[in-house]
């Protein structure tokens, strides 16, 4: 045909000039000793999830603000309004945890082969930076959505880093941004979680695959066919692609069955109670057995011993051996470490489920999740107050009446504009439909019977039946 | 090396594994370009500008001869936010007449000042007249005028934004 001879030419003419195919006749005719297998398709479904959360990051990027008076907001929006904000979401949301499993299936199966063995001790070590990167991902991207779970999460994560003796308290305030959880705070999650660490992994993801393909597959175990050879193309890029594809279906189907889930925003003043993670799990399982000072094991000693150990991994084992029948300590203790982390986490949860007042408790959190979920998306009301002044002279509303002053306006603003953390605004609460004078009287006393996420607190004081009218025709004169 | 037969089946075994794997590759692109492209495009496209009416006091206050420039709050519905914002508008008051132009300059959208009964853009020097006619310099067309309306005794604007660097006034929605 005319158009491939054309085609044909093209690519000639940009090869003169690049010598690309030179390169991806490296890249597609790497040899595969003992042939292509199922078992090697881990390393590629995890560049596929990273680049996954590339893409699906970046465009959530385009409503999303790292502050916390908008960070929750603009997460709503992106779940409740935006076409297809629920879906990235979602795989965003799962692609984390698929990252934390299949870099820990990726790794198990490197130690099991062996394949850290024979000039791969970078290879190895690369990658078990890598791994710690993943959770870095995994903890900094907790916080954006700044609600309950992200802020009480992320207060806990933060506390626990600072308990590490001596560098503890000072890696705290550098986390924190200053003693507290702010909205420095999240600026610097957030740019560590777009801009550092994805640099960084990428940077390192390169350089893994670089010297994996220098130091080429370590191929089966047992060394025995190895004259079988596949080359990379075409038969390892189709089982890649195949698990590529079981990966993306699965993350799409939880992502449209189970969206990620979206709280109430952060409420620095409620008794939330924390729940970590389910990667995180194990460390806050074995928190609640090193009671004081004896807290270091589990916060610092023993994630130094098992990195220490991995790391060092290649440099100890030195043996060619690489039959994982043949290495039955080393084995051992991989599945032992694995098993043992895996129950800690049944084990939490199990505890959370047997103890009548936690799982009172969590199961009245996720009820709040979850009719924050169901509510529709309100836009956040900016510079309200600076309209309703009337900077034109124009608009003005009269005062509020002494008895809100007095009774409510700590909370609701003086303005009726609210005030952050304590009381969401009155503004705009008598334009909603059914919402008459009535209406508003009862909201007073029984605001979950009109749907409201949380009636005022149990003090709510005690204001005449005169007052509160004068309140609510105040009220219904705001906009 | 193999006979011919075989080379030929393994060039159709590669080439269909080949194009399996491309398949695959296509489609996980293509869900997640589709869904990234309706993300980041339909809410820029389905915004529609908010009907703003805005109070600019009793009409009896705007003195009258020379524009006067007046804040007026419009309400902009932005993705997760609902922002209140000023914008500045020009009044004319002759009598009973009134005239509101918008201060957008319509070439290119800097804040159009007035000196005494002249309209100056002083981004690239346009000039107006006080009926808001184009005096000279770069502007495409005369000012915006504003639809208003006087309720009670109160004047009252209702805010837009029009295309700019083009001859004639077009509503932006």
């Amino acid at each position: 045909m005319a158009d491939k001879s054309k085609v044909e030419q093209l690519v000639g003419w940009v090869d003169e000039r690049t010598g690309v195919k030179a390169l991806a006749d490296e890249a597609m005719n790497e040899p595969i000793r003992g042939g292509a297998r199922w078992a090697y398709v881990f390393g590629s479904a995890l560049l596929f999830l990273f680049a996954v959360q590339v893409a699906t990051g970046i465009a959530m990027t385009l409503y999303y603000v790292p502050t916390a008076d908008h960070a929750h907001a603009s997460v709503a929006y992106i779940q409740k309004v935006v076409p297809g904000g629920a879906l990235l979401r979602g795989i965003h949301h799962y692609a984390s945890s698929a990252m934390v499993i299949l870099a820990v299936v990726h790794l198990a199966q490197t130690f099991l082969y062996g394949a850290y063995k024979q000039k791969r001790e970078l290879v190895w070590v690369i990658g078990v930076v890598m791994l710690l990167l993943v959770l870095g991902f995994g903890f900094t991207g907790y916080l954006l959505t700044w609600d309950q779970a992200a802020y009480f999460g992320t207060k806990v994560g933060t506390s626990i880093a600072g308990e590490i003796p001596v560098v503890g308290p000072i890696q705290q305030k550098i986390m924190l941004g200053g003693t507290e959880l702010s909205t420095v705070t999240l600026s610097r999650f957030f740019t560590t979680h777009v801009f550092l660490l994805p640099l960084l992994l990428a940077l390192l993801a390169g350089l893994h695959v670089a010297l994996f393909r220098k130091a080429g597959p370590a191929g089966p175990y047992h060394n025995k066919d190895d004259k079988k050879v596949d080359r990379f193309f075409p038969k390892q890029v189709f089982f890649d692609s195949v698990a590529m594809l079981v990966v993306f279906v699965t993350l799409v189907y939880l992502a449209m069955t189970m969206p990620a889930e979206l709280g109430p925003v952060a409420d620095p003043s409620s008794d939330y109670l924390a729940r970590p993670p389910w990667y995180f799990m194990p460390l806050f399982q074995l928190l609640k057995w090193f009671p004081g000072s004896w807290a270091i094991i589990p916060t610092a000693v023993l994630p130094a011993v098992v990195f220490g150990a991995l790391f060092l991994l290649p440099f100890l084992d030195r043996k060619a051996e690489r039959n994982p029948f043949k290495r039955p300590i080393a084995s051992l203790v991989l599945l032992l470490t694995i098993g043992g982390a895996v129950g800690l986490i049944f084990l939490a949860k199990h505890q959370d489920r047997n103890n009548p007042e936690f799982a009172e408790k969590l199961k009245k959190q996720d009820e709040e999740a979850q009719a924050f979920f169901k509510t529709p998306f309100e836009p956040q009301l900016i510079g309200a107050t600076a309209a309703m002044t009337g900077a034109s002279g124009a608009g003005e509303v009269a005062a509020a009446p002494a008895a809100y002053m007095e009774s409510c306006a700590d909370c609701h603003g003086a303005n009726g504009q609210g005030e952050a953390d304590l009381g969401p605004p009155v503004i705009g609460l008598a334009a909603k439909p059914k919402r008459t004078a009535e209406d508003l009287l009862k909201i007073m006393e029984d605001a979950r019977a009109y749907d409201l996420k949380k009636p005022m607190p149990a003090s709510f004081p005690d204001i005449s039946e005169a007052d509160k009218k004068a309140i609510v025709e105040w009220m219904l004169k705001l906009k | 090396m193999s006979d011919h037969q075989s080379t030929e089946d393994n060039n159709e075994r590669r080439s269909f594994l080949g194009v399996l794997s491309g398949l695959i590759a296509a489609g996980i692109s293509a869900v997640l370009g589709v869904n990234i492209g309706r993300f980041a495009v339909s809410p820029a496209l389905s915004a529609a500008g908010a009907e703003n009416w805005s109070d600019l006091g009793p009409v009896g206050d705007i003195p009258e001869g020379n524009p006067v420039k007046k804040n007026v709050v419009v309400s902009q519905d932005a993705g997760w936010g609902k922002f209140q914002a000023q914008r500045a508008v020009w009044v004319i008051r002759s009598g009973e007449k009134v005239t509101v132009f918008t201060a957008v300059c319509p070439h290119l959208g800097c804040t159009v000042n007035a000196k005494d009964d002249v309209f100056i853009c002083a981004c690239h020097d346009s000039k107006w007249d006080v009926a808001g006619t184009a005096q000279g310099g770069p502007t495409p067309r005369g000012l915006d005028a504003l639809e208003y309306k006087v309720e009670g005794d109160v004047l009252k604007v209702r805010y837009q934004d029009f295309k700019q660097g083009i001859a004639q006034k077009e509503v932006l929605s």
